[in-house]
């Protein structure tokens, strides 16, 4: 790959839910905040983090569908934070999303003609004689039969119907894709085809990826970097081997901890409570309460993203600590 | 799958050159168009004036000249029921398509665009409602004077601010869903969002609305006019019928049966039509469904199988058969199902969805979904006070008592299975107050001991809150404290860890492992898609794929020496055994291909032989059975493993 400058750049992205019941201004619940990060072209970031962390929230902010209160996004070098819809219209084109429910991401009354079609269509792409090619072509790059374009969605195993959203996002031939737990609703089996089937389309087209799971061990064989989300803000980034094998955030060696795994558990992270609120967040690192590590200065201030490694950075105070006898 | 018009005979199509009509909507297509039809068609043909007198003739019966005989003024009522119609009808179709246009795109553009146009659609719609529909009629009749269009802005009116409710709640839901959101992703119009992809997901409930309103409208006309602000007299309407005729209707009942009659015939035929037409428009329609007649059970003779279980077995189920009825033929779901339960062990039951493994589940519960049955095998249960339960021959009220006491269940989404409007301690103690009489504080003490069993912190708490308050975590705790408040011998647990963060659930996991250990553990029957999960708490797993158990054994024999191919494939496609590869270096995760075979469509021989990299010959021909290797304990359902097809 070839790293010229990035094609997503986002910059102190905040945002939040709420902010007034009807009739009064209240305070909004902050779902993410001063997020900062980047991606290259080609490249898979993976984003992680439990429920409730703004995952997916940032995956519909950086393709406009919610609007952020604050921050900036840029484009392949363009700012699209202040554009109107109409003014994001053609810029669809680029990004796409692929959504986790392979049930309710397609329009039950559609054949899969249509829904390909229709993807074509507000594009103008291939309006003549070559729609029927195309279709096949985007068909057989999942891996689907040309048979099935004219059948409907409850036809289709749910592995299938992901690859019929793959292909609906690939059909406008995007350079950004948003794979919001995509492959979460499917089957052990079938999950492995769908990941290689992403990391295929990677490679032949370039596409770049930000690939949102909960699964660690799915999140760190596709992507090149890992981004660790905790209530909002992130924890850690580093290339996805290394946040894997040996985290830098006592956040992540918690997950990393506590995955399910066929070899027994090594030192496992135990996690005090819940994930707070987002409306009441704790001071200082927001992480602070569930933390084994935490100290009085934790609960003071926001502890920056920094970098502690060239390409590793974690939003920690504490330099300290040994993961390996932390249990 | 779906019964389309293509699975109407072909010889009918061929004979007759006439569009394809889905044969459920002949029957309501010819009544509707009998309804439209005839009041313009048969009035000309009989030449008669609806409202020519003959006085000396009134109430006349039936004749040949009359088929429905005179009304009170000695008018032909075949006559005045069919122009009458012309007047009903035109009035009831024509205000059911406006309001159903107006209202449909006040919801439509409400729930898409919300903030102000949704605040202006509710409330406009909200504020027609409020007044009473009679004396709405009445403003409008006494501004524009009586007549059928007058009428018709009434009804339109009167009808609007229901679809335009129905429309907006409607349209608000399926905003929301993910195809609705890659539309927009996709960057398609507003226009094209709303009339392309959200109204046909909503076109049911419309059309179903239409009818009824259509119905409505007819009867309301009638009401007007009969209240003298509808149709003039002498023109008939069947509102006018009705007004005439009630003053004679001891005389006379026929008079008032006749219009009745029209009416209900029309609103039948509407009713049906759109009733049918939803299910035939929408592409899912009308596949499946629900047998009436679900294939009886065998009953098992209780003196030929002993009611006995083994000292240390909670739960042992013998060669179980499940058994569903599509079109007639019978199949198989599940298919000679052979598992044991341990007290104080977990027996893992693995598989994908599909593989029948939350069926049995269900089966042991005796829960199964209407139109599946146990056609044969046994389900044996420990009882609580140790006596061998024997599920298979229990019915109703003997399952009922089974479930929570002898055999508890938590599930994957404890919030589902919460009630939202009751404090969870209440929950948590109705179950002890349903079976042993308790007094309020010592089933509160109570209560508050097995929160602080599952590990709930603050329980005093925790007692008094609402499963809302509490995270997904905590639920699950709750659930497990409600399973085990009744001191079951078995813990049915269905997926109870996938919707939950990995951190969370790795401490469910920790909990239900404590659980085994502890004094009085029920044995637990653990349902699951996730090995990993099933690696750590299991002490024998049973791999089910296509109905079947495949393999079988100790939990350490199963995962560390898996003889089925399909086991070994589970195994392999999960990414945490490779970390070794990465998708940035060209890697691929070994992955099966193609996917699990639907009941219907089970091949013969192994079910698993197309997605099987070593399938021979003899895996086509012959269905292999569980047989044991490598140990008399460790079982396993493949030609390879035994050795049939070295």
């Amino acid at each position: 790959m070839i790293e010229q400058h990035n094609l997503l750049e986002v910059e102190k992205l905040s945002l939040g839910f709420g902010g007034s019941n009807g009739l009064f201004r209240t305070k909004p619940a902050m779902v993410l905040r001063d997020v900062n990060f980047t991606i290259g072209q080609g490249e898979i970031v993976g984003l992680v983090g439990e429920s409730g962390s703004g995952k997916s929230t940032i995956g519909k902010a950086v393709l406009k569908l919610l609007k952020a209160q604050e921050g900036r996004v840029r484009f392949d070098g363009m700012d699209i934070s202040d554009l109107s819809e109409r003014q994001m219209r053609p810029l669809r084109r680029e990004m796409q999303i692929i959504f986790q429910d392979p049930y309710s991401s397609l329009d039950p009354r559609q054949t899969v003609r249509n829904i390909l079609s229709d993807a074509l269509d507000i594009h103008h792409l291939h309006m003549g004689s070559s729609r029927e090619a195309r279709l096949v072509e985007l068909l057989d790059m999942v891996g689907l039969r040309r048979e099935f374009l004219d059948r409907y969605p409850h036809e289709f195993s749910g592995g299938q119907r992901q690859r019929i959203g793959i292909a609906r996002a690939m059909s406008v031939e995007p350079r950004l894709i948003v794979a919001d737990e995509a492959v979460s609703a499917l089957d052990v089996s079938i999950q492995a085809q769908v990941i290689n089937l992403i990391a295929r389309l990677r490679e032949q087209t370039g596409v770049s990826v930000l690939f949102i799971s909960h699964d660690l061990s799915v999140v760190r064989f596709i992507s090149d970097r890992i981004i660790v989300l905790y209530l909002g803000k992130i924890m850690e980034v580093g290339p996805a081997d290394l946040v894997h094998h040996a985290p830098l955030h006592p956040y992540s060696k918690a997950l990393v901890s506590a995955e399910p795994r066929l070899d027994q558990k090594s030192s496992r992270i135990r996690l005090r409570g819940d994930i707070p609120s987002p409306l009441r967040p704790p001071s200082g690192c927001v992480f602070r309460t569930r933390c084994p590590f935490a100290l009085p200065a934790c609960a003071e201030r926001v502890p920056e993203l920094r970098e502690v490694a060239p390409g590793r950075s974690k939003a920690c105070i504490r330099d300290d600590i040994d993961m390996e006898t932390a249990s | 799958m779906t019964m389309t018009s293509a699975s109407v005979s072909p010889a009918s199509s061929s004979r007759l050159q006439l569009p394809r009509i889905h044969p459920r909507l002949r029957l309501p297509l010819i009544l509707v168009a009998v309804v439209l039809v005839a009041p313009f068609a048969v009035p000309p043909l009989l030449g008669i004036d609806p409202n020519a007198m003959s006085v000396m003739e009134r109430f006349a019966g039936p004749s040949l000249n009359h088929p429905l005989g005179l009304d009170e003024f000695g008018r032909d009522r075949l006559a005045r029921v069919l122009i009458g119609a012309q007047a009903s009808l035109r009035v009831a179709v024509i205000s059911a398509l406006i309001s159903c246009t107006i209202g449909s795109l006040i919801g439509l553009f409400g729930a898409y665009f919300r903030g102000f146009a949704g605040f202006l659609s509710t409330k406009t719609a909200d504020v027609v409602l409020c007044f009473p529909p009679i004396l709405l009629a009445l403003l409008v009749v006494t501004l524009m004077g009586p007549g059928t269009k007058t009428l018709i802005w009434v009804l339109s009116i009167i009808y609007f601010p229901a679809f335009a409710r129905i429309v907006y709640l409607e349209a608000s839901r399926v905003s929301q869903l993910d195809y609705v959101i890659a539309a927009e992703a996709l960057g398609a119009r507003p226009r094209r969002v709303m009339f392309r992809t959200i109204l046909p997901n909503i076109s049911g409930p419309i059309i179903v609305q239409f009818s009824l309103t259509t119905a409505a409208a007819i009867i309301t006309e009638s009401g007007l006019s009969y209240l003298g602000l509808g149709v003039v007299p002498p023109d008939p309407s069947w509102g006018q019928m009705i007004r005439g005729a009630r003053a004679y209707m001891e005389q006379d009942p026929l008079g008032i049966v006749i219009p009745c009659v029209a009416i209900s015939l029309t609103i039948y035929g509407v009713n049906l039509l759109t009733d049918r037409l939803r299910d035939v428009l929408d592409p899912k329609g009308l596949s499946g469904g629900i047998p009436i007649l679900s294939p009886r059970r065998r009953k098992t003779p209780a003196a030929t199988v002993p009611a006995t279980l083994e000292a240390d077995t909670v739960l042992r189920i013998d060669n179980l058969d499940v058994t569903t009825n599509r079109n007639g033929v019978a199949i198989k779901l599940i298919e000679d199902v052979n598992l044991r339960v341990r007290r104080g062990r977990c027996t893992a039951l693995v598989g994908e969805s599909g593989s029948g493994k939350s069926l049995t589940a269900s089966s042991v519960m005796g829960l199964l979904p209407r139109g599946v049955t146990v056609t044969s095998g046994d389900i044996m249960l420990r009882g609580q006070h140790g006596q061998a339960i024997q599920v298979t021959t229990l019915s109703g009220e003997g399952l009922e008592a089974i479930r929570g006491r002898d055999a508890a269940m938590i599930f994957q989404e404890p919030m589902t299975a919460l009630n939202p409007v009751y404090k969870v301690g209440d929950q948590l103690i109705e179950a002890a107050k349903v079976h042993r009489p308790v007094s309020a504080n010592q089933a509160r003490d109570e209560g508050i001991a097995f929160l602080k069993r599952v590990g709930v912190n603050d329980p005093e708490r925790r007692f008094d809150s609402f499963p809302h308050m509490l995270s997904g975590g905590l639920r699950q705790r709750v659930m497990i404290a409600m399973a085990l408040s009744m001191e079951p011998g078995l813990l049915l647990a269905d997926e109870p860890t996938t919707a939950l963060d990995v951190t969370v659930q790795a401490e469910i996991i920790d909990l239900l492992i404590a659980l085994k250990a502890s004094a009085g553990a029920p044995g637990i029957l653990f349902i699951s898609h996730d090995l990993g999960v099933v690696a750590q708490l299991a002490d024998e797993i049973a791999v089910m794929y296509a109905g079947r158990v495949v393999e079988q054994g100790p939990a350490a024999t199963v995962l560390g020496n898996a003889r089925h191919p399909y086991t070994r494939a589970l195994l392999q496609s999960m990414p945490a055994a490779h970390e070794e590869l990465h998708a940035s270096r060209s890697d691929t995760l070994p992955s099966i291909g193609g996917t699990p075979p639907l009941p219907h469509e089970r091949p013969a021989g192994c079910a698993f032989r197309d997605r099987c990299p070593h399938a021979v010959p003899v895996c086509a021909d012959e269905r292999p059975d569980l047989t044991a290797v490598d140990g008399p304990a460790h079982l396993a359902a493949c030609h390879l493993a035994t050795g049939r097809a070295a």
